[in-house]
């Protein structure tokens, strides 16, 4: 049983193999560390210290925020290089990060449709990516959701009388909510052709 | 002196900006283990989350109606049927497998950076946003607005939109039921002829 599981997934049970709790622990450590330094740098950010030492080092206090941003990339890219989970690295990079180009935006607009940007790249890479179809479609509903985020934040800001933005996003969510059931009943037909889920094997239309 | 820097700080933060602050960090991992995460299933279940957190900006931004239907289409109908469709599909034979295709990542990884920094830089440099400032109270409420719209002005595209789910709600169950093949074997024989009469 165990042997047809490790010829499953030939890498990864190479890898708890070899490293074994050690290897988790240390990607985890290395988590942890990264996330301590995009902590500091959040709090210095926001306290303004950041920009007091940058203004010290003769560049102007508003390129504070690209100066944290760099510096979060590049402890992303050191922390990963020396065997920091990926994932982890990226999460709390991006959170990080994030925090650091909206805070100090004048318009509080702008904070929403950063995380509707956010949002929505996300979803483009794992639509992309995505092995598993259904994945790949809960991807597109994400990409939806960050749509409507913007819907809503310029039906806030732009238009408070007449909230046409909310009314825009009450038709997107129809047509979502009508994308997925027709797109899940595709999914579930392919299935049953194919008895797999799988986007690599669905190569009929291919030429 | 640092601290009380620090403190005074923090006191500039207004409420609403600290619930969008929580909020966007709840989404933000949900949505990275919507993508990233090994089981298919867990990551359907964390679609509710991010759902949610949606949600939660739609009130933050005023919109109770919005978020109210939010949470009843997405969190509820469209995860349940994704989760579903999840169980139908046998998704547990791809549980230990890498979820990203390896040949894509590069690509896809580079596009999407690229997005939100057109997005984000966009954003940044725009100055002459029309922002209108009218205070929360002077309004009309929020449910009223989208009623008298939906029944007037956009009557019609309300209209539309309800021919669409019909067609959906067809559509989906055109594409999702049996073929009449893998019913007759399924059957016993004796409702296999009646099948059979009946379908031709």
């Amino acid at each position: 049983m165990k042997d047809s599981k490790a010829s499953c997934r030939p890498e990864e049970a190479r890898d708890e193999a070899d490293g074994g709790l050690n290897m988790i622990s240390r990607a985890s450590i290395h988590v942890v560390a990264y996330a301590t330094a995009a902590v500091a740098i959040t709090v210095l950010f926001l306290g303004g210290q950041l920009g007091q030492w940058i203004e010290l080092a003769g560049l102007s206090v508003s390129r504070a925020d690209q100066i944290g941003f760099l510096a979060l990339v590049v402890m992303g890219l050191v922390s990963c290089s020396f065997g920091g989970s990926r994932l982890g690295v990226m999460i709390t990079g991006t959170i990080a990060a994030f925090i650091v180009l909206t805070a100090h935006q004048e318009l509080a607009m702008v904070r929403y449709l950063s995380l509707g940007a956010v949002l929505f790249a996300i979803g483009i890479y794992g639509m992309t990516v995505s092995r598993n179809a259904i994945r790949m479609l809960m991807s597109i509903e994400l990409m939806i959701n960050a749509a409507n985020i913007n819907f809503v934040a310029f039906a806030h800001w732009v238009d408070p009388l007449h909230i046409r933005g909310q009314l825009f996003a009450i038709f997107v969510l129809t047509v979502a909510a009508a994308e997925a059931v027709v797109g899940l009943a595709i999914v579930l037909a392919l299935y049953r052709n194919m008895s797999t889920v799988n986007m690599e094997k669905f190569n009929l239309l291919k030429w | 002196m640092e601290s009380l820097n620090l403190l005074t700080a923090l006191a500039h933060v207004n409420v609403e900006q600290g619930f969008f602050y929580v909020l966007a960090a709840i989404a933000i991992p949900l949505a990275y283990g919507v993508v990233f995460d090994r089981n298919v299933i867990r990551s359907g279940f964390l679609l509710i989350g991010v759902f949610a957190t949606i949600a939660g900006l739609f009130f933050l931004l005023q919109a109770q109606f919005l978020g109210l239907s939010q949470i009843l289409i997405y969190g509820v109908g469209i995860t349940l049927v994704i989760v579903i469709a999840l169980m139908l599909t046998n998704a547990r034979q791809e549980t230990g497998m890498n979820p990203a295709l390896p040949a894509n990542v590069g690509l896809a990884s580079f596009v999407s950076v690229l997005v939100f920094t057109t997005i984000y830089l966009s954003l940044r440099s725009a100055e002459d946003w029309p922002l209108k400032n009218e205070s929360s109270l002077s309004l009309p409420p929020n449910i009223e607005m989208i009623g008298k719209h939906l029944m007037t002005y956009y009557a019609l595209p309300f209209e539309f939109a309800s021919i669409l789910l019909l067609a959906a709600l067809v559509g989906a169950v055109m594409l999702s039921k049996a073929e009449p093949a893998s019913l007759a074997n399924a059957g016993d024989e004796a409702e296999q002829a009646v099948d059979g009469t009946d379908r031709v």
